[in-house]
C-alpha cells in the first residue's frame, strides 16, 4: 500500500510541478505535426504526471481526486473519439478515416480538414494511453486486502 | 564556438564513465540510484550541447525537457520503493 | 568571436569545473551521506551554469527561453530528489560515517 509521504518538501514540489507536467503534455500532443511528440508521448507524459501525484500523496488520497471509475470511464472516451472521427467519414460517403469528406462539414479546405481530423485523432490517443497508464499503476499497487474484497465482490456477483 | 562545444562534450562523456564505476561498484542500492541520477544530469546537458552542434536546436531541447521530467519522477519512485523495504 | 560567444564559452566552462568536482567527490568521499551531499550540490549548480551559457549561445528566440525553463525545473527538482533518496536511506538504516570508524 502506497502510503501518505509525512515529508511536506516533496509534497509541496511535487504539487507545484504536476500542473506544469500536464501543461506540457497538451504542448507536446498539440505539436506532434511539427516537432517530436504525437499521441502516444503526450499521453505518456500525462500519464507520468498523475503517477507522480500517486506515489507522493499516497493511494487514498489520489483515488478520492480521480477514482478507478473516472478512469475507466476516460479511457473509453478515447477509443470513441478515435472511432467516432473514423465513422463519421463514412456518414459522408466515403471510407473508414477519409478525413477529406469532412471538408463541407468543417468550412475548410481539403488539406486543413486532414490536418483538423488527425489532430483530433492524436486527442483520442493521447486519453487512452494516459487512462491506460494510471489504470495499470492503481492495479499494480493496490493492497492485497482491498484485492481480495473486491474478488469475494466480484464472485457474490456471479452467482446470484 | 563548435570545435569548444565538441570539447565539453567529450569531457562529459570521460565523467560519465567515472560516475559508472560507483554506479557498478558502489556498496549497496543507494549509491547506485544516486549515480544514475547524477548519469541522467550530465546526459540532459550532452543531448542541448548535440542539439547546437548539428543546428537543430529546437527539436532537442523538446527531447531533454522530457528526460528532465522522466529523470525526477523515477527517482522519486526508486527512493518511495527502497523506503518500504524494512 | 562576440562578446556573446566568450560569455558562453565562461559559463560553459565553469559548469565543466563544477561537475569534475562534484564526480571527484561522488568517488573519493568515504560514507553515502558524504557523497550524496556531494553530488547533489555540484550537480545543480553546473547544470545551472551550463544551461545559462547554452542559452546565451541560442540568442534572443524561444529556444532560449525553453532552456530558461529547464535550469528553473532541474534546479527545483533536483535537490528534492536527493532529499527523498537521502530520507529512504535514514529510514532503510544507512548509518552515516564517523571518524572513529577510520582504521588509524
Amino acid at each position: 500500500m502506497i502510503s501518505n509521504s509525512t515529508d511536506i518538501i516533496i509534497k509541496t514540489v511535487a504539487r507545484i510541478f504536476i500542473p506544469f507536467i500536464q501543461l506540457y503534455a497538451l504542448y507536446v500532443i498539440m505539436h506532434g505535426h511539427h516537432s517530436p511528440g504525437g499521441g502516444f508521448q503526450g499521453g505518456v507524459i500525462l500519464g507520468a504526471s498523475l503517477i507522480l501525484l500517486l506515489i507522493t500523496h499516497g493511494h487514498r488520497q489520489a483515488m478520492e481526486r480521480i477514482s478507478e471509475k473516472l478512469i475507466s470511464n476516460f479511457f473509453s472516451i478515447g477509443v470513441l473519439i478515435y472511432a467516432g472521427i473514423g465513422l463519421l467519414c463514412i456518414f459522408f460517403l466515403g471510407n473508414f478515416l477519409d478525413y477529406g469528406k469532412l471538408a463541407n462539414l468543417l468550412q475548410v479546405d481539403i488539406a486543413n480538414a486532414r490536418s483538423l481530423s488527425i489532430l483530433g485523432v492524436e486527442i483520442g490517443v493521447g486519453l487512452t494511453v494516459m487512462a491506460v497508464m494510471v489504470s495499470i499503476f492503481y492495479n499494480i499497487s493496490k493492497p492485497a486486502q482491498s484485492r481480495k474484497n473486491e474478488e469475494n465482490h466480484d464472485k457474490s456477483i456471479s452467482e446470484r | 564556438m563548435v570545435n569548444f562545444l565538441y570539447g565539453i562534450g567529450f569531457g562529459l562523456c570521460f565523467l560519465v564513465l567515472f560516475v559508472l564505476y560507483r554506479g557498478i561498484f558502489g556498496p549497496g542500492v543507494f549509491n547506485r540510484i544516486a549515480a544514475i541520477s547524477a548519469i541522467g544530469t550530465k546526459t540532459l546537458v550532452l543531448l542541448l550541447i548535440m542539439g547546437f552542434i548539428y543546428n537543430r536546436a529546437e527539436m532537442f531541447i523538446d527531447i531533454s525537457i522530457v528526460y528532465a521530467l522522466l529523470n525526477f519522477v523515477g527517482t522519486l519512485a526508486a527512493a518511495k520503493y527502497l523506503e518500504m523495504e524494512k | 568571436m562576440d562578446i556573446s560567444d566568450l560569455f558562453s564559452m565562461l559559463f560553459l566552462i565553469g559548469g565543466l569545473f563544477f561537475f569534475i568536482t562534484a564526480t571527484a567527490g561522488l568517488l573519493r568521499f568515504p560514507g553515502f551521506y558524504t557523497r550524496l551531499h556531494a553530488t547533489g550540490k555540484g550537480d545543480t549548480l553546473a547544470v545551472f551554469l551550463c544551461l545559462i551559457g547554452l542559452a546565451i549561445h541560442a540568442g534572443w528566440t524561444l529556444s532560449s527561453l525553453k532552456i530558461i525553463f529547464i535550469a528553473v525545473f532541474m534546479f527545483m527538482a533536483q535537490p528534492t530528489a536527493t532529499h527523498a533518496i537521502s530520507r529512504a536511506a535514514m529510514k532503510a538504516g544507512v548509518k552515516p560515517w564517523m571518524k572513529k570508524d577510520e582504521p588509524q
